[in-house]
């Protein structure tokens, strides 16, 4: 049987995200080895420009739907219009991203194709002729395997999950225009404001030590800021829960929806490691995680494992380092009575 | 303004999560402890905030669940809330959460809800679904991960903020009614004061059982479930903490990490 997949390419502008060549590998893993078509989807005003760009790193054929007026995502407008192509034209597979927008619009456009819907898929394992989708539960101490009969399946992708395809230059695709005119009164966009954490220093420390809900308490976070003190040009952090518990300020959150920071070494301290927090600091060139379950999912990401009370280990970490930075100045020194 | 508040009950957030049996959810016991859907209390917490400002609201809250959701509820009510709805359905396991919209929408159906509120997902499932479903159930226009909002003075407008990549806002007016799911740090959740507790006791909860509602395919099964494959790449420190510390000063400083 061969399937039929549409991926709803996401963008800012011209700029195509990354997690546009994820959804490609999970469309591709979908089909496996049988031949079949896959296309892209892009709305917006302006959608040729990216358009061009997606179906020449792809050789895939790219749907360009200009929508006069649509600067930035609207989920009333993505939902009318993909309900309309797609009852137009059916596919097996809708692949989106789990992205703030890809959440908003797929269950509801399961809904109206009346299809199924699997949200944060982390990848595609095929049994015995049968596709199942593999996603996080419980804080991603569970995966679940789900399968789905009812058609068209709306898939939304977790971004970093899955390799972005390759570039493709040797195959050609292609863009098909349509312009359509649509707008929608019962949500109207009326402006943007920016981010808490624009301008915050994390994304350019060194060293970035963060807390999770794991310190327990606001006055514990002084743990994580020791920490911080020994490194030269450190900054602290922290995961979204404690931020909206006000223990420190969203300036500092680091995840998806806080900064994205790639020092050469992060601490997570008391952090599970759920995927919105793994994104955004999963570039660190070094992790060293501190966390008392040895499930906790943060382990399959960090390069050093420490299954410990972060409020026993740090301040011995702290202790034994200025003990051994202390006797190694002596000895320094010792070495040079005329240096001091 | 009439409110729905979607409710959950989840196993507490420290639970020891394993496989029951069955391979297909998770083994429960006596010792289980269930709460209310952390994300859930943000949503109740945004109604009673609005029925401070617009005095006259009614707050409905709704569960779809066993019958130990039902103390869920009670807190819920504990918090303020006016009255409580159980969809009660006796099955533990996995739901499609296209099922249980359908439920909340066919019960929410004519009955002049202005808003619908859910948190941004279950805390056990994290679906993220439930509330944009029953906003395509209703044919109502739908806002996910708000972080503000405010209802305008005629009642017929809620201007939403919802949060995007990076932490930034795109702000919509959206029309009257609709389904707003709530991103944390809305609010500060408070927390069931002793008065309103022992008030909710004597309070009915309206029950319907799951029964009464249109059989409906939800299209997709769960499989099985299993524990993620533990490929760290990393290395696990053993040994007593004061050689995890000497440890991991070592490896720092041969990283030339540490100065
Ligand atoms: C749309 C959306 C966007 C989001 N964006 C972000 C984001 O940008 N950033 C973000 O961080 N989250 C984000 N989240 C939330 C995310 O899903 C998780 O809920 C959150 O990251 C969990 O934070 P945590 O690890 O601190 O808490 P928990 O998951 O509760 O983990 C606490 C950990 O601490 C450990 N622990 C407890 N006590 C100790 C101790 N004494 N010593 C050591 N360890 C201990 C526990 O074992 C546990 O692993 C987002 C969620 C959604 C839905
Ligand atoms: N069984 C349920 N009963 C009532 N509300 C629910 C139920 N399951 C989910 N919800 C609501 O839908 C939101 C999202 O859940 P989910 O789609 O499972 O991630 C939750 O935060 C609740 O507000």
């Amino acid at each position: 049987m061969t399937k039929k997949i549409a991926i709803i390419a996401e963008h800012h502008g011209e700029e195509i995200s990354p997690v546009t060549y994820e959804l490609l590998t999970l469309a591709k893993k979908i089909q496996g080895n049988e031949a079949g078509d896959i296309c892209f989807f892009i709305l917006g005003e302006n959608a040729e420009k990216p358009a061009q760009t997606l179906s020449l790193n792809t050789g895939e054929i790219v749907h360009a739907i200009n929508i006069p007026g649509l600067l930035q995502y609207n989920g009333a407008i993505y939902k009318k219009l993909l309900s309309t192509l797609f009852s137009q034209e059916t596919f097996d597979y809708i692949c989106a991203p789990h992205s703030t927008s890809g959440m908003d619009y797929a269950p509801a456009l399961s809904i109206s194709l009346g299809g199924s819907c699997i949200t944060g898929v982390e990848d595609v394992i095929m049994e015995a002729d049968a596709l199942y989708f593999a996603r996080s539960m419980f804080s991603g101490k569970i995966s679940a395997r789900l399968g789905a009969e009812a058609g068209p399946m709306v898939l939304t992708l977790q971004p970093g999950a899955l390799k972005p395809f390759p570039l493709e230059h040797k195959k050609k695709g292609s863009v098909e225009k349509t312009v359509i005119e649509i707008t929608d009164d019962t949500m109207v966009f009326t402006g943007t404001r920016p981010s808490p954490s624009e301008g915050s220093d994390l994304a350019k420390a060194e060293v970035v030590v963060s807390g999770g809900r794991g310190i327990r308490d606001a006055q514990n976070y002084k743990y994580i800021e020791m920490l911080a003190r020994l490194f030269p040009r450190s900054a602290t952090g922290g995961s979204r829960p404690i931020c909206d518990y006000k223990w420190i300020p969203y300036g500092k959150q680091v995840g998806i929806t806080g900064t994205t920071v790639s020092p050469k070494l992060y601490f997570a301290c008391g952090i599970s490691g759920a995927p919105q927090h793994i994104e955004g600091m999963k570039n660190a060139g070094f992790i060293v995680a501190v966390n008392i379950d040895p499930d906790a999912p943060v382990f399959q990401i960090a390069d050093v494992c420490i299954v410990e009370d972060l409020m026993e280990f740090i301040p011995l970490f702290i202790e034994t380092f200025k003990k051994k930075r202390r006797k190694k100045d002596e000895r320094n020194n010792l070495g040079d009575p005329f240096l001091d | 303004m009439k409110i729905l508040v979607c409710i959950k009950q989840v196993m507490e957030s420290e639970s020891m999560v394993r496989i029951n049996d069955s391979g297909k959810w998770i083994a429960c016991s006596a010792s289980t402890r269930f709460e209310m859907n952390p994300f859930d209390a943000y949503a109740v917490e945004e109604a009673l905030l609005i029925k401070e400002t617009f005095s006259g609201s009614t707050i409905h809250i709704i569960t779809v669940g066993p019958e130990q959701s039902r103390d869920t509820l009670r807190k819920a009510l504990g918090m303020g809330v006016d009255e409580a709805i159980h969809i009660l359905d006796n099955h533990i396991g996995y739901r499609p959460p296209s099922l249980t919209a359908s439920w909340i929408s066919a019960y929410a159906r004519d009955t002049g809800y202005d808003l619908i509120l859910t948190g941004i997902m279950s805390a056990d499932e994290m679906n993220g679904q439930t509330g944009p479903m029953i906003a395509q159930l209703l044919s109502i226009p739908c806002c996910t991960a708000a972080i503000h909002e405010k209802i305008g003075p005629d009642e017929t407008h809620v201007s939403v903020e919802r949060e995007i990549e990076g932490g930034a806002r795109e702000l919509f007016d959206v029309k009257l009614p609709c389904v707003l799911t709530l991103q944390t740090g809305i609010n500060c959740p408070r927390y069931p004061s002793l008065s309103m507790v022992l008030r909710a006791r004597k309070k009915e909860i309206h029950v319907i059982p799951a029964a009464f509602f249109e059989k409906r395919d939800p299209g997709v099964t769960l499989q099985a479930l299993q524990y993620p494959e533990k490929k760290n790449k990393g290395i696990l420190l053993n040994g007593t903490i004061e050689s995890k510390v000497d440890q991991l000063i070592y490896i720092l400083n041969k990283k030339a990490l540490l100065v």
